[in-house]
């Protein structure tokens, strides 16, 4: 008589069958694709979850329970890769529930931390009892993936004696084990070891983060030296001693989160973070070669293309990017884009008078927010300044280099594009002190007016300044007549007369706009006034030289050359009271960039 | 008023069934008449569907009278079109009830609908009780029904009622789609003797038993609500069949020879039904019917589901179109001349449907499989696309940062400006801002290097002996000066002379261990290296090197020397006393592989043998204990033991903590005369075992291992379960290999160092002189303002510039030359020696590397 096989005997069968093919599929998987892979995962699950639910298609019995607990174990970690969290969890909930009908126990809860703990109980010293840890190693996992730490912590407990129980019983040499290897207990998708190794290290890194995000700088520290010690990849490893110096960084401690972050590149050189991050140290110790050194390595590092993650022996289904999604580690973790890196690579060479290199990082910059596809660019302007910001500050930094008619070419640029787009009369308003949040006249579009204008003028001011350095000036008194002219179409009101829209961080913004519009005029008067006294034409240059003084008494080049001025004709007193004033004047002030030069 | 309304009623949800594409309904009606033996009437009414009116017209009706008796009550039970044995053909069937006035019995009759529209009685049959659950009307026609544990049916053939004879606990009822032995009963038996039960079928035509796992494995017996069987053949009397069955948890199951071959989950609770539609070319359907009028419809190819109904008051399934497919007919509202609202669906493009204006058929996402197909073609083409787009454009970014850097090149030569490589640019490296400053080390290093050489013996400390299973093991235990450091370190056994004229040395093994320095308690010590020279550091050598296991660790001066034995030829010799001698070579330098220095032999002292003297007893007792017996034991047990080095390397996964792990292991134990050894006693003292972990990095090790070479395997194998699986494990040679590079690597810098040194000293001695007669010659500076001051200055300034030209190309002294290259070659010497040792030893860790 034909004697159909028993089911055990063909799931397990079937189970095994399916790791073996899903681990071929991920072995060869170096060379395949990103897409292959998450297919194949995808038939996998939905090919255990098929046998799964053939199995506990029957009521649950004791001689199946292993299997079946191996059989949710591994389409749980199918789901679980493929984020799928919701769906692996009622699975897990399913199969505890069954646990505790084959135990003979009832636990008529919906919470989860109950369910486990009467799970965990009923199945105690019974052969069931590693497969439900394993369960709750997946359990644990989804908590992690979904930012659920606090429930990690409650089980606690529970957590460190799995550990211990499914990592250091593998290679004891014990009688168990031994059994067990013989034994034809059902294959699994991935070693439980291996998953609580990386839970463990995962959890401490993104408790780690959450204790920085808390301020327990010190106990995260702790915590993440220890975790430093665990079995991990590399990048892992990397990641703990990055946020240990993260912390340490916030205990004010820079010299040893230096020394962190050393470890963490050392440990993996694809951890940009940690260099990312050391720039910051150095910026904030005011080390500015460190800086400009770090940022230089970190934007070649960016540009370098990206580095496949390396083969391991046999990749694991669980990546560590999806237990580690917890929003204060990738703040944490996150590092700006090549570009903006060039920008403050840019800006800083300039700022630390090493103009040269700024000018090529400026020039590079440009070219490749010229070069690049503009889908890119989109994405990166955003952090950037705007292009004509861009090309004042590359402008100026070529001036520097004393290269005027490149400038001049930058600032025309710069013209030629934003003049049209000047109204004839911009309205801005002054805000009053005391009285901030409702000042606010104008909308965007004036507000970018209002940009558009100083963009302008301040290009006209540069290239005054670049045939004042050429010792042309009449062409300088020409462009800062211009650049006048333009500040003149701004015209400010009281706030009493303005629609009241209340908007507290745009009144920022407008004091600011107030301050460049102010200092402008100082200066691109004061320079006229200079270039009058160098054509000799001394009472031009005497009445510039005061309204500068007037618009912008911070200015201390106005003040000297007034009583030069004055001097000059023969106001001997009256230069001599001017010098003193502006003598005591102390200069602070930390004007736009463009205009700091002269 | 109140007979339409009751006549309405009755007309309400009556039985219908479907029997060659027309659909036909039954009720049972008082039957009109005013006079005393009014009784009741079962009509019926068959429709059939008009295509173009979108309607059912009535194609036939009638009645037939079942009682005269003006009391009795008549139900309608069961209705349903099966084969009639007799005629060979399907007929429609109806079961109803009547009964008595007194309820004390139930008269049952089955009737059949002949073709010429006429209802024929087929069964009748009393019961004393009423029928109660499922009622089957079967092949045959067969009624099958349960009563108190018990299956019975009746039919034509069976003349009576009849009652299968065995008792199940749990039974299904299904047909066969075959000839004969076409219904069947499968039950579970609870077997006596045994505590588990088995699955029995029984076969109602012939009352043949047979396994009914062949049919339904046994766990599914309980919990199968209904069941369809799709394909049946006997082959050689074997059954085979295609089943299908919907459990009690919501699960629609595919079982192939009682194999589950695939399950779908089920929307709704309790199944009551399955048939199946046969659409033609678009395969087959399931059509599952729940209670509380819920309809589901399964693929039976993709085994998904296809569509859901709810609030049906029934479904058929015949070729209503008569196109030649089966259809279904899903009534939604039901009178018995005329369907209010149904719905004719193939799901396969035919849909007619009426009364229902807004309800289109509720598919859910009907044959997702296909669509999830193309969809998952188009988007993984997409995917592949784009990845050959970024690839290009990654290609494209890297050509042009190429390109720039180029023509930046380019115009710095053509501009003939210097290139401006940046410091990590020139080196090739990305570099840290690493700060160390390394001049504190200065000091340090001149000081090590002025260490005049003082020759001093090394003082015997302590001479002691152990025998283990035939060998002997003798130790000493010696104290060198730090600034006189020996090398080449040996013991030799000699017996004692006695009444021969000359003693006969044996021959021996020699070991020799660093111990921490005799004050201090046994803590970190340099004993895991086992080299049996010494050198100390160089004087370029940057304090950042320094660790705690540096072989070169001259803090700690003392040293134990111990030898390995055979016992017999001294047992054989009749000699139970022996003297132990040291060779050593002292040597201020290092390096001095080749030097002429004679070694130097001293005596230690006498052993008298002892064979009870065993070894390792105290140790095993008392690994925890801090004692000279114990130190004593442990030296002689690294002495005897084999060894082996391991490096384990894991490049990408950290190796963990490897020590903890031996320790958690049974029978571990801590040394505490040398804790970075662990000794493993897991079975016996046949079976010890010492271990040294040693981290390197968190991501490579050593491990030492003194054991028999079965036990390091068996170590080694449940290591391997524990390590990562990308680890390599490669055995070194002793640990002479790593020993042999660093040689080498100290060789190279003393070679270095001292070429400076003694160049500059040749230089600076020639400078000094010089300088001595300028000084002499000219105390006192000139006066510029005489003539003769005048002429001086000039002269010296002549001088000045001959003596710097002289400094561009020097000249040295012969002798002094020589002397130089004498002392460089013989470093040179040492150098090449270095690196022989460690070429003989680095191939040997490359070949014979086994990886984890």
């Amino acid at each position: 008589m034909y004697q159909p096989p028993s089911l055990l005997e063909k799931w397990s069968q079937e189970n095994n069958e399916l790791v073996n093919k899903c681990k071929q599929q991920e072995a060869g998987g170096g060379a395949v694709s990103q897409d292959h892979r998450q297919s194949s995962l995808r038939w996998c699950s939905s090919e255990f979850h098929k046998l799964l639910r053939k199995i506990q298609g029957i009521p649950p019995h004791v001689d199946h329970s292993q299997l079946e607990l191996a059989v949710v174990y591994n389409t749980c970690v199918c789901f679980t890769a493929q984020s799928q969290f919701s769906e692996a969890e009622l699975l897990l909930k399913e199969a505890t529930e069954r646990v505790l009908q084959v135990t003979g126990n009832n636990a008529d809860t919906s919470d989860p931390l109950v369910l486990w703990r009467a799970g965990l109980k009923s199945a105690g010293n019974t052969a069931l009892h590693p497969h439900v840890l394993y369960l709750l190693c997946l359990q644990w996992a989804l908590w992690l993936a979904k930012c659920q730490l606090e429930n990690i912590g409650e089980l606690q407990e529970q957590m460190s004696s799995l550990c211990e129980i499914v990592c250091d019983g593998v290679g004891d040499g014990s009688p168990s084990e031994a059994k067990g290897r013989l034994s034809k207990s059902p294959l699994l998708v991935m070693e439980p070891k291996r998953l609580t190794e990386l839970l463990q290290i995962c959890t401490s890194i993104a408790q780690g983060a959450e204790k920085l995000n808390e301020g327990r700088s010190s106990e995260a520290l702790s915590d993440l030296q220890a975790a430093s010690a665990l079995p991990a990849t590399r990048a892992l490893v990397a990641y703990t001693h990055l946020l240990s110096g993260s912390c340490l960084a916030h205990m004010n401690r820079p010299q040893m989160a230096l020394q962190c972050y050393k470890k963490a590149l050392e440990t993996d050189s694809r951890c940009v973070c940690a260099l990312y991050r050391s720039m910051l140290i150095y910026r904030q110790l005011g080390n500015t070669q460190a800086e400009i050194q770090a940022l230089r390595l970190l934007h070649s590092t960016l540009m370098l293309p990206p580095a496949t993650e390396p083969v391991l022996g046999g990749i694991q289904p669980l990546s560590p990017s999806l237990l580690l999604s917890s929003q204060s580690l990738s703040r944490l973790l996150s590092v700006p884009s090549a570009l903006s890196v060039l920008y403050s690579l840019a800006l800083k060479c300039v700022l630390s008078g090493r103009v040269t290199e700024g000018v090529e990082h400026y020039l590079d910059l440009l070219a490749a927010l010229h070069s690049e596809d503009q889908h890119a660019v989109d994405a990166e302007v955003s952090v950037l300044p705007r292009m004509p910001e861009l090309y004042l500050e590359a402008g100026t930094a070529l001036l520097f280099t004393r290269r005027p008619a490149d400038c001049m070419a930058f600032c025309n640029e710069v013209i030629s594009t934003t003049l049209e787009l000047v109204p004839e009369k911009v309205v801005l308003e002054e805000p009053e002190e005391g009285i901030g949040g409702d000042a606010r006249g104008l909308s965007v579009e004036g507000e970018d007016k209002v940009a558009m204008l100083l963009w302008a003028a301040a290009a006209y001011l540069v290239q005054g300044h670049c045939h004042a350095h050429l010792k042309d000036w009449k062409q300088a008194v020409t462009h800062y007549t211009r650049c006048i002219n333009l500040l003149v179409k701004v015209h400010l009101k009281n706030r009493d007369f303005q629609p009241q829209i209340p908007a507290a961080d745009v009144n920022v913004k407008h004091g600011k706009d107030l301050c460049t519009l102010q200092r402008m005029k100082g200066l691109s008067l004061a320079w006229r006034g200079i270039s009058f006294t160098q054509m000799d034409q001394l009472r031009e240059a005497l009445r510039d030289l005061q309204l500068s003084l007037q618009a912008f008494p911070d200015y201390t080049g106005a003040g000297l050359w007034c009583g030069e001025v004055l001097w000059r004709l023969g106001r001997k007193h009256e230069a001599a009271a001017c010098w003193e004033k502006t003598w005591s004047l102390t200069t602070q002030t930390s004007v736009e960039r463009y205009l700091i030069l002269w | 008023m109140m007979e339409s309304v009751l006549s309405e009623d009755l007309y309400r949800n009556p039985h219908r069934l479907s029997h060659c594409g027309k659909t036909i309904s039954f009720n049972c009606k008082r039957a009109p008449g005013t006079n005393d033996n009014e009784g009741s009437e079962l009509i019926f009414c068959s429709l059939s569907f008009e295509r173009e009116g979108n309607t059912f017209l009535k194609a036939a009706d009638g009645a037939a009278v079942i009682s005269r008796k003006r009391l009795a009550h008549v139900d309608i039970v069961k209705c349903k079109s099966v084969t009639d044995a007799q005629k060979r053909a399907t007929a429609p069937c109806v079961l109803v009830i009547k009964k008595s006035e007194k309820r004390s019995s139930f008269q049952y009759s089955l009737l059949t609908l002949s073709s010429s529209n006429r209802l024929e009685p087929c069964v009748e049959f009393k019961l004393p009780y009423q029928m109660k659950g499922a009622v089957y009307i079967l092949q045959g026609p067969t009624v099958l029904w349960r009563h108190e544990g018990g299956v019975l049916y009746t039919s034509p053939q069976a003349e009576g009622v009849r009652q299968v004879p065995i008792h199940f606990s749990h039974c299904v009822v299904g047909e066969l789609p075959l000839h004969k032995g076409q219904v069947f009963v499968l039950g579970l038996q609870k077997l006596p003797e045994e505590s588990t039960s088995q699955t029995l079928g029984y076969f109602v035509e012939d009352g043949q038993v047979f396994d009914g796992s062949v049919i339904l494995p046994h766990l599914y017996i309980s919990i199968t609500q209904c069941i369809l069987v799709v394909a049946a053949d006997r082959v050689d009397g074997v059954l085979k069949c295609d089943v299908v069955a919907a459990t009690s948890n919501r699960l629609l199951v595919y079982f192939e020879n009682g194999v589950v071959k695939d399950v779908c989950q089920l929307p709704f609770e309790q199944p009551e039904n399955i048939q199946v539609v046969n659409t033609g070319r678009y395969g087959s359907l399931f059509a599952v019917s729940f209670c509380e009028g819920h309809v589901c419809t399964i693929w039976k190819e993709t085994f998904q589901i296809a569509a859901l109904w709810s609030s049906v008051t029934s479904i058929h399934v015949d070729d209503f179109l008569g196109c030649g497919t089966d259809q279904m007919l899903l009534v939604f509202k039901d009178r018995i001349i005329a369907l209010e609202e149904f719905l004719i669906t193939d799901l396969c493009g035919i849909s007619f449907s009426h009364g229902q204006d807004t309800d289109a058929p509720k598919t859910s996402p009907p044959p997702s499989e296909n669509y999830l197909l193309t969809l998952k073609a188009l988007e993984s083409r997409l995917q592949s696309g784009l990845t050959v787009l970024q690839e290009l454009q990654r290609e494209v970014t890297v050509k042009e940062s190429v390109l720039r850097q180029s023509v930046k090149a380019l115009t710095d030569v053509v501009s003939e400006r210097e290139p401006v490589l940046t410091q990590h640019e020139q080196e090739g490296l990305i570099a840290l801002w690493d700060s160390d400053d390394e001049s504190k080390n200065e000091a340090l290093d001149d000081k090590i290097h002025d260490i005049p050489a003082v020759s001093s013996k090394p003082r015997i400390d302590k001479l002691w002996h152990r025998t283990t299973e035939g060998r002997m093991v003798v130790g000493v235990i010696l104290t060198t000066d730090r600034s006189a450091p020996v090398t080449n370190v040996s013991l030799s056994i000699l017996t004692d002379a006695g009444q021969c004229s000359r003693p006969a040395v044996i021959q021996t093994q020699s070991q020799v261990f660093w111990l921490p320095a005799a004050c201090s308690s046994p803590s970190s010590s340099s004993s895991s290296s086992f080299s049996a020279s010494t050198f100390p550091e160089p004087p370029a050598k940057k304090s950042k090197q320094h660790n705690a296991i540096s072989t070169n660790d001259l803090n700690a001066c003392r040293v134990a020397v111990t030898a390995v034995t055979k016992l017999t030829p001294l047992l054989n010799s009749g000699r139970v006393k022996c003297h132990v001698m040291l060779h050593y070579i002292q040597t201020p330098d290092a390096f001095s592989f080749m030097s002429n220095q004679r070694p130097v032999v001293l005596h230690c002292g006498q052993v008298a043998l002892d064979i009870q003297n065993n070894l390792h007893t105290e140790l095993l007792k008392t690994p925890q204990l801090i004692a000279d017996e114990v130190r004593e034991d442990f030296l002689s047990l690294l002495a005897v033991l084999d060894h082996w080095v391991f490096h384990i390397d894991s490049p990408e996964y950290s190796l963990g903590d490897i020590n903890g792990w031996i320790q958690k292991r049974v029978g571990c134990k801590k040394i505490e005369v040398s804790p970075q050894y662990l000794l493993l006693n897991s079975s016996g003292p046949s079976a010890l075992m010492l271990l040294n972990w040693h981290q390197i990095t968190p991501f490579q090790g050593e491990l030492h291992v003194h054991s028999s070479q079965l036990q390091m395997f068996q170590f080694l194998d449940s290591l391997l379960a524990y390590l990562p699986e990308s680890c390599s494990i490669q055995p070194l040679k002793g640990a002479g290999g790593k020993g042999a590079s660093k040689m080498f690597a100290l060789a190279l810098e003393k070679e270095l160092v001292s070429l400076r040194e003694y160049a500059s000293l040749l230089l600076c001695e020639e400078d000094e002189e010089k300088l001595k007669e300028k000084c002499f010659g000219y105390k006192e500076t000139p006066d510029a303002g005489s003539v003769e001051g005048l002429q001086k200055c000039r002269a010296m300034c002549q001088r000045d510039l001959e003596r710097s030209n002289m400094k561009l190309s020097p000249l040295v002294d012969v002798g002094q030359y020589r002397r130089l290259i004498q002392s460089m070659s013989k470093i040179q010497l040492n150098g090449d020696l270095a690196a022989l040792l460690d070429i003989q030893f680095s191939p040997l860790m490359c070949c014979s590397g086994f990886h984890g």
